[in-house]
């Protein structure tokens, strides 16, 4: 400390109310872990929902049918999707992008190579191709090919695999040796059929259909089908958060329906968004009690050493000079309240890493950026305002 | 630095004033850079004011104290306390030390005032020496006599720059040997700093080479 300092330190006693300034700091420290505890939870729960580790892929994609009522049943036209309907879906804002799935309007059917005793009746679905996360050659037709790709639902496999081939003393097969098995395509309407070769190009859990590439589909459907467009019955959207509680409202309220294991984290979201926004405003509250505490204390302090501070002024002490000393005497106060607040949201964090790891939910272990800045932000604004009061009274004292 | 009064004329003895004649107030008159001015006045005709006035920590008059040409209004809180710090120095008739400092901590806390101090801890040692003073130093500021604490705000006084000392009845608790040694070390650190000094008192006195002597 500078030795001038010391001196005024043995003047302008900072001792008195120490109880007031003990409350102040408790205040400041508590007003500013509810508020970090709230930002960082903020963050663990977005990275929960959203980040690569916590996510399947499927979390970006929703397929949206209509309910299929006991009213509807035979009326197929009643499932479809209207240009409008599809215009309004475009236009919400959480669907980054719409699609629709248009199915086959010909007959499949697969049947396995060799000895495998493996025929079936079976339809194709394309959607289009910035839906499809197998985006490389393999995912591609051009006319006059005979091999098609087809994308297999990772549900369809299981089914076989756990259920039919148990069942029927079958083996079971790997997804490697699906990739590897060239299925014998048939597609027919009436007496005009023709053959591919099927090649599995992958298998995905974000439509549950047998899809194929949008150009195939488009020139079988041309080839084979009514001609006429068929209006689609299924939508895909892309969309930033399937948990989204507006988008949820939206289905319910145009009576769609999609995955509901896509969309469960929506109630749990909100649930969680309201409790950490009560903690934040409760935090916010008491930092500006703090704050209001803060500068009472400061007050009482000026006010109770004005005579000292006046005869310092007349014997030639800046005003700056006793702002700095006054600064001194409380920063380090809330810059330790803050790094404390801060280092037991760290520990918090780390706890709770842990602890959520060993329930395969991956969080950092490290508080996040918005948490640092969120405490720094405090520690500026407690100074500002510190700064603001010692101001205020030094020159209404000097 | 130059300082000039303009028609200074004090507001709570306007009436009193004008009943009787003074080389100060209501004049227009300019005290020359580094000349020793002695103000004699009786009780009452407003001693302290004036030196209040010079120091500018009262302001309850009409006219003007310039200070290099501007009035002392003109100076804003931080200028006015550098200048307090390096321009002028003041004695003051009621002393005024911090109780609750030693007399030594009252003096280091005018030379530590300054962030590089204008002398050096030896320097103020020297100064108590010449005073007597020496043993009261490490004493609380409380249990000093009025004699030890006037030589005390004496050396305050003297251990900063300043082109200006003003000076209210600084040796009115010292008995003359005393009052003679604190003029002699004033004189000598007015000289040395080539600054002028403007004390008052009730008497005529020859503590002091005076280049000028007013009447209040």
């Amino acid at each position: 400390m500078l030795p001038f300092f010391a001196l005024l330190k043995k003047i302008i006693q900072t001792g008195i109310g120490k109880g007031r300034l003990l409350m102040a700091t408790l205040g400041l420290g508590i007003a500013m872990l509810l508020l970090l505890v709230a930002i960082q939870a903020h963050t663990d729960f977005n990275q929960l929902l959203y980040s690569g580790k916590n996510q399947n892929e499927s979390a970006d994609f929703l397929v949206i049918n209509k309910k299929i009522t006991n009213a509807m049943m035979g009326q197929p036209e009643k499932s479809m999707f209207t240009p409008e309907e599809m215009d309004k879906i475009r236009q919400q804002p959480f669907v980054e992008a719409a699609g629709f799935i248009i199915s086959s309007q010909f007959k499949v059917t697969a049947a396995a190579p060799g000895d495998l005793q493996f025929y079936t009746d079976m339809f194709f679905e394309s959607v289009p191709d910035s839906f499809i996360d197998v985006q490389n050659e393999a995912w591609e037709w051009k006319e006059g090919e005979r091999s098609i790709p087809i994308i297999l639902p990772n549900d369809f496999l299981n089914l076989y695999n756990f259920g039919f081939a148990l069942s029927q003393g079958l083996p079971q097969v790997s997804q490697e040796t699906v990739k590897n098995l060239p299925v014998k395509i048939t597609i027919s309407k009436g007496l005009l059929s023709a053959e591919f070769t099927g090649r599995i190009a992958g298998f995905s859990d974000r439509i549950s259909s047998f899809l194929v590439p949008a150009s195939f589909m488009e020139w079988a459907n041309e080839r084979f089908g009514s001609g006429a467009a068929a209006a689609p019955s299924r939508v895909v959207i892309r969309t930033r958060d399937p948990s989204n509680p507006t988008l949820v409202k939206f289905l319910e309220d145009n009576g769609y329906t999609t995955n509901q294991d896509k969309v469960k984290y929506s109630k749990t979201k909100l649930i969680v968004q309201t409790i950490v926004s009560v903690i934040g405003f409760f935090g916010l509250v008491l930092l500006l009690f703090a704050l209001l505490v803060f500068s009472m204390f400061i007050q009482l302090v000026i006010a109770s050493c004005k005579r000292e501070i006046q005869l310092l002024v007349m014997l030639g002490t800046g005003p700056g000079q006793l702002r700095r000393y006054l600064l001194r005497q409380f920063a380090p106060l809330y810059l330790v309240t803050g790094v404390a607040a801060l280092v037991l949201v760290a520990l918090l964090q780390w706890g709770a890493s842990r602890m959520l790891a060993a329930h395969a939910m991956y969080v950092s272990a490290w508080p996040g950026a918005g948490t640092l800045v969120a405490a720094v932000v405090v520690l500026l604004l407690v100074y500002l305002v510190n700064n603001r009061s010692i101001r205020k009274y030094i020159a209404q004292n000097s | 630095m130059q300082i000039e009064l303009s028609h200074l004329v004090p507001l709570p003895l306007r009436d009193k004033l004008q009943q009787r004649p003074s080389d100060i107030w209501n004049k227009e008159l300019s005290f020359a850079p580094g000349s020793f001015v002695k103000i004699k006045a009786p009780s009452g005709s407003g001693k302290t004011t004036l030196v209040h006035y010079l120091y500018h920590i009262r302001n309850d008059y009409t006219g003007q104290v310039l200070v290099n040409g501007q009035p002392w209004q003109a100076y804003d809180k931080e200028t006015l306390a550098a200048m307090r710090q390096q321009q002028v120095s003041i004695i003051f008739q009621d002393l005024r030390l911090f109780e609750q400092l030693t007399a030594l901590e009252n003096i280091e806390l005018k030379r530590l005032m300054l962030p590089r101090p204008y002398c050096t801890q030896e320097k103020v040692l020297e100064m108590a020496e010449r005073l007597q003073v020496t043993h009261v130093l490490p004493q609380s500021g409380r249990t000093l006599s009025y004699g030890e604490r006037q030589r005390i705000a004496i050396i305050r006084a003297l251990v900063q720059p300043f082109r200006w000392l003003f000076m209210d009845e600084p040796f009115s608790h010292l008995d003359d040997d005393n009052a003679q040694r604190a003029a002699d070390l004033i004189a000598a650190e007015c000289k040395g700093r080539q600054a002028g000094f403007i004390l008052t008192d009730l008497d005529n006195d020859h503590r002091f080479a005076y280049d000028v002597n007013y009447h209040l």
